[in-house]
């Protein structure tokens, strides 16, 4: 009994002196977890389908911002205008990579499924192959090794938040990640093209009477979650580096993350994600390192157990 | 003019035809590195290989004039006027009309199993490679076991199980436990023989099943299929932190091998192979009789009901968990008792055998053999496994083995596509899969919202 | 039983049948000298995976020593090379061990690579009575713990590596703290525990930590050694000593460097390669740190000619190249010892004597005069052995031996 007090003493001790860099450091992954959770919850709320293939996406991303910024980037650091463009450059350059795998990736695995309407389990084991058989392509064509980014700016500490030393690479994720999950919510919420994702994931044989090309929506859905999830690529192998096998926990961390927040729906992914990153940082004070990914798992189970629909419900076509 | 042509039926043969022989090449082709990104794609185009040692010529060469070969093919089928769907049909035609003897006769049948089985028996004898013989036991026989015992829980029972490599981990620490090979204490301080482990390894593998299958086995199957991997990935993280116990990532080298030792007769297992292939092959045996019978049984049917529709098994008065742990607690056992004959085998275990792709490896063997059916599966498994450990040894026009996770990973989308049932596919599940794309029925639970 | 059998069953079988008895077709190689027996020297070690940089270091290494050899004419047999590749781990060297002990022409083994990989492969090769010959297992327990007197190796152990690191670290660098970690592999885990019992002993207080390798095939390099440098800065250590390979190693010092760690970083051999660097983010996390490896201290490298002829083959220069000299050592070391016996026997016996005879001969190779003693450490205490270098600008450069 002492000792279980003693642990809980002592591990609050650190996680009440660590707290605010625990936080910054958790929202910042959070961002990146929101970003590739979107994919997952669009595809799940249009399809019923858990795209097992997005990590792949989200290393597309990556690998191709990585060749873009060594392509841009000279040996001397840049400054000024030039890292603000480069880094647009960078989420462009991802965020397109991801767009165009994703549209591959639907056409080549899930369309000719979707054609015969074929059972589920037939497409989750072909995601599951598309996944293994992506990864290991990359491993094969760009090393099976970690290879770090050249940065497109000096990541020093900018500012500190009650004594937390913020660094630009954790503002730059969290604006870049603020800005894009907006603006997809108003894509999705108040455009024409999102009224037919809307339409499509509310009810497909109706929208398809109405007039809703189903097929196109479907490629939108998959272009818009590939965006989003490439240019966390790239903003992820800022930090991390790039390896062909990158994207397996974070995607695995993101869909959790979609859970949580009640997958199919938008919003919830946004907030489930950062949610997950904070939960995985404080939870650095308890357990050790090796041990996070059990901690997320165990949330995994837990709210697939306890509360399946998630924080915010399911359905994208009602809520977003 | 060009804009009709570009949307020709002809056009898009040339793009399909095009694309898949790029491939081809990018994926037989040299590997690259990220200083050199573009290496392997454009070497692949210039390399010279020689194949089987009958010529020497540029790779591409090679498959584009397959890919020109299948293509022609294709068209004259289709002069021929039979369409596709019966091109496809061929084969699982051919199967059947070579069953009716099989089926009807039974002295024919068992005379057929009589000959497989003696050529299983003599298959060391004419093998005599060392390599070869090593490789019918860890690559061959092993992956059998393992790809039946899966088969119980996807084929028969319809549950995507990506966990499924935590119970021949459990099985292979288990036997390393109770033979006094890993840091934690053997119980009652008894340092047994392997084949003691055989129940141990066998129970604790069912435990675990069963108590991973009474909270996830209530969810929908794609989210089973993720519990279970996060379950499998937690098993590896345990085996490989946990120092005290397991060893952590350095693992055990002290398994002992078998010994059997009952009055006069006294026999001991070694590094040789033979011996090994003989126990496990009656292993084998063993199995495929328990999981035929299985098949045709009460519970077998069962699973059959709760697969196609569950509402419909539940108001009949099947209890759908109950069966479904059933599947799911067998499976864990044949894992359990594949993961003992490894550890005593190799006297050797690691964390790192026992990973994500290792399932999805079992996973491959499963589908392309013929999900739920016996024969189809330990086809599937004997020729993915045969040929994988042939290409690893012997790499033909230089395959690499770190590359053939790549190849798995486009048989799983392939088969899909093409021949969702199997190669040998089970008639039921074949069946269902007709009922479903017809839009008749529920095949898996997992078919509840409308995919459009 | 119902077993549906069909034609399907019965092409899926015989073609797997055949598959196994088709030799190796069209690999064979055509042979030259028909009158002289040929024998092949085999490389274990990682030629793929995340930590195959070193591994290739070593392979041309012995591929240049094997050309050489046969290149003079005066062998009374023909040597080539088969490589195994292991990928530097002991889930893959025993498989890789026993294809090793079937080929029927294998007399010796240049390798294991890997430390862990040698423990977990010995066995097959000690029971065949193969002599390997490594050029960098350096764990100090393999020396012991392996019977048949099989196993060799050109470089000395960890407990040399080790006390020379805890001195660098604690007498030359002046740190009266040092956190300890290991990678939980037998390599890691083993020069770790040499670096924090000498620099306990030179009255350093010692923190020690185990955070397992997360680089080794088909394991998902992750994020999490941001959970662990939190705890390193919280601890606040003078210096931190990180005993494993440099795959991981790029990832905590990226970590650690992102959570503000100011003191000295120090690893052993397993991290000596121009592959850290390009794998650490950002790269300038690499700056500053300190390695250590075996390399002979008086100039032992591939210089000259034989350089040249080094990178034609491995199209990457000999220089910074670790274990390059050491595998060609090793190479020529089991070719001076293949002269002195007969060759006109069985393969078990040419194995045997092949191996009681390494133990018998004194070579002098680039590294220095090598002659093993019999649990297969080289003589010596190896002063002058242990190599310091420093990352600077990107670049490892030496900065003084022990």
């Amino acid at each position: 009994m002492a000792s279980i007090f003693g642990f809980f003493v002592t591990h609050f001790g650190i996680l009440r002196k660590e707290f605010w860099p625990l936080l910054v450091g958790g929202l910042s992954n959070g961002f990146i977890y929101a970003m590739v959770a979107i994919g997952y919850t669009m595809v799940y709320g249009v399809l019923r389908l858990i795209n097992f293939a997005h990590s792949e996406i989200f290393m597309s991303g990556g690998f191709a911002s990585f060749f873009l910024m060594r392509a841009l980037i000279g040996s001397s650091a840049p400054g000024g205008v030039a890292s603000v463009l480069l880094v647009i450059g960078g989420v462009l350059g991802g965020g397109l990579a991801g767009a165009f795998m994703a549209m591959v990736l639907e056409r080549v695995a899930y369309r000719p499924l979707r054609r015969r309407h074929a059972p589920a389990l037939a497409y989750l084991i072909s995601a599951i192959g598309a996944s293994y058989f992506m990864f290991n392509l990359a491993g094969k064509e760009f090393g099976r090794y970690n290879t770090s980014m050249a940065q497109p700016f000096v990541n020093h500490t900018i500012f500190t938040l009650f004594g937390a030393p913020v660094q630009m690479l954790s503002m730059i994720i969290a604006l870049v990640g603020t800005v894009m999950l907006i603006t997809l919510d108003r894509v999705v919420g108040s455009t024409k093209l999102g009224r037919s994702v809307r339409a499509v994931a509310q009810d497909a044989e109706t929208a398809s009477l109405m007039g809703v090309n189903i097929d196109r929506t479907i490629v939108i859905v998959f272009v818009l979650g590939g965006f989003m999830g490439g240019a966390a690529g790239f903003l992820y192998g800022l930090g991390f580096g790039i390896n062909y096998t990158m994207g397996f926990t974070p995607a695995l961390k993101a869909f959790t993350a979609a859970v949580l927040g009640g997958i199919g729906n938008l919003r919830g992914a946004a907030i489930g994600g950062l949610l997950l990153g904070v939960v995985e940082s404080f939870s650095i004070a308890f357990v050790n390192g090796a041990y996070l990914d059990v901690v997320v798992f165990g949330l995994l189970i837990a709210v697939l157990l306890f509360r399946p629909t998630g924080i915010l419900g399911e359905r994208l076509g009602r809520s977003a | 003019m060009i804009k009709q042509w570009l949307g020709s039926p002809l056009a898009r043969r040339v793009g399909t035809t095009t694309a898949l022989a790029v491939l081809l090449m990018v994926m037989t082709g040299p590997s690259g590195s990220t200083s050199q990104p573009t290496a392997g794609f454009v070497q692949s185009f210039s390399e010279r290989s020689s194949f089987f040692g009958l010529f020497v010529t540029q790779r591409w060469l090679v498959w584009a004039a397959l890919a020109l070969i299948v293509s022609a093919l294709i068209r004259v089928a289709k002069w021929l006027k039979s369409d596709y769907a019966e091109m496809v049909a061929i084969p699982g035609r051919l199967a059947r009309s070579a069953q009716a003897p099989f089926q009807t006769k039974k002295p024919v049948r068992f005379g057929t199993y009589g000959v497989l089985m003696i050529v299983a028996i003599l298959l060391p004898v004419f093998v005599t490679d060392g390599f070869w013989q090593q490789s019918l036991v860890e690559q061959v026989a092993i992956f059998v076991l393992l790809a039946l015992g899966l088969n119980v829980v996807v084929g028969f029972a319809g549950l995507l199980d990506l966990g499924f490599v935590a119970f021949y981990a459990i099985g292979a620490y288990a036997t390393a436990w109770v033979t006094g090979a890993l840091p934690a204490a053997a119980p009652f301080g008894v340092h047994l023989d392997p084949f003691w482990a055989i129940p141990i390894a066998i129970a604790i593998a069912m435990a675990s099943g069963v108590l991973l299958g009474i909270p996830t086995l209530r969810l929908r199957g794609d989210y089973l299929a993720i519990v279970t991997l996060g379950f499998g990935e937690i098993v590896t993280i345990f085996l490989n932190n946990e120092y005290g116990i397991t060893g952590g990532s350095t693992g055990s080298h002290q398994v002992p091998h078998f010994t059997f030792h009952v009055g006069p007769i006294k026999y001991a297992w070694g590094l040789g192979p033979v011996p090994y292939y003989y126990l496990t092959l009656g292993f084998v045996v063993l199995f495929l009789i328990i999981f035929s019978r299985l098949e045709h049984s009460r519970v077998g049917r069962s699973w059959t009901a709760i697969r196609e529709d569950e509402v419909a098994a539940e108001s009949i008065g099947i209890n759908p968990l109950k069966y479904k742990v059933m599947a799911f607690a067998i499976g864990a056992a044949s894992a359990g008792f594949a993961g003992v004959m490894t550890a005593a085998q190799t006297n050797f275990l690691s964390p790192q055998t026992f990973l994500l792709s290792f399932s999805i490896n079992i996973l491959v063997l499963v589908i392309f053999g013929g999900m739920g059916s016996i024969i189809g599966v330990v086809c599937g498994a004997l020729l993915v496994q045969v040929v994988s450990t042939w290409m690893d040894h012997y790499t033909p026009f230089g395959f690499q083995s770190q590359d053939l996770y790549m190849y798995l990973g486009a048989i799983l989308v392939a088969m899909m596509i093409f021949r969702p049932a199997g190669l040998i596919p089970a008639r039921r599940r074949k069946r269902e899969i007709a009922m479903s794309e017809a839009g008749e029925g529920h095949m898996d639970e997992m078919l509840t919202g409308d995919t459009p | 039983m119902k077993f549906r059998l069909n034609k399907t069953v019965a092409a899926v079988s015989s073609s797997a049948l055949l598959l196994m008895a088709v030799p190796a077709v069209g690999i064979a190689s055509a042979s030259g000298a028909a009158t002289k027996p040929t024998f092949v020297i085999g490389y274990e070690g990682p030629l793929s995976g995340s930590n195959a940089q070193l591994g290739l270091n070593m392979v041309f290494g012995v591929q240049l020593a094997i050309n050489n050899a046969n290149a003079t004419g005066k062998l009374p047999f023909r040597l080539t090379l088969a490589k195994y590749d292991d990928q530097g781990s002991n889930t893959y060297s025993p498989a890789q061990a026993q294809a090793a002990v079937a080929n029927k022409k294998l007399v010796a083994i240049v390798g294991p690579a890997f430390s862990g990989a040698t423990q977990a492969a010995e066995p097959y090769y000690s029971a065949a009575n193969i002599a390997t010959v490594s050029p960098s297992a350096t764990a100090a327990a393999l020396a012991t713990g392996i019977k048949n007197n099989n196993f060799m190796r050109v470089v000395y152990g960890d407990d040399v590596q080790g006390a020379a690191d805890a001195n660098f670290l604690v007498k030359i660098h002046k740190a009266n703290s040092v956190y300890v970690i290991n990678d939980g592999t037998f390599y890691g885990a083993g020069l770790a525990q040499v670096v924090a019992i000498d620099a306990k002993a030179m009255h350093a207080k010692v923190t020690t930590n185990s955070l397992p390798q997360t680089c080794s095939p088909g394991y998902a390099p992750v994020s999490e050694y941001a959970a662990a440098a939190t705890q390193i800065v919280a601890a606040a250590p003078k210096a931190i000593f990180y005993g494993g390979y440099y795959c991981d190693f790029g990832l905590l010092l990226g970590a650690l460097s992102t959570a503000g760690y100011k003191g000295a970083i120090m690893s052993g051999d397993g991290s000596e390669s121009s592959a850290l660097i390009a794998g650490t983010s950002p790269a300038s996390a690499a700056n500053g740190v300190y390695l250590s490896a075996a390399g002979g201290g008086s100039g032992g490298n591939l210089t000259g000619k034989l350089a040249v002829a080094y990178q034609k083959l491995a199209h990457f220069p000999a220089k910074g190249a670790l274990y390059a000299t050491q595998s060609y050592d090793a190479t020529n070391m089991i070719i001076a010892a293949m002269q002195k016996i007969s060759v006109k026997g069985s393969l078990s016996t040419i194995r045997y004597n092949l191996k009681n005879q390494l133990h018998k001969t004194t070579y002098k190779g680039l590294t220095g005069v090598l002659k093993f003693q019999s649990d297969g450490n080289l003589v010596g205490a190896g002063k002058g052995q242990i190599n310091f270098y420093q990352v600077k600008n990107g670049q490892i450069v030496q900065v003084g031996h022990n």
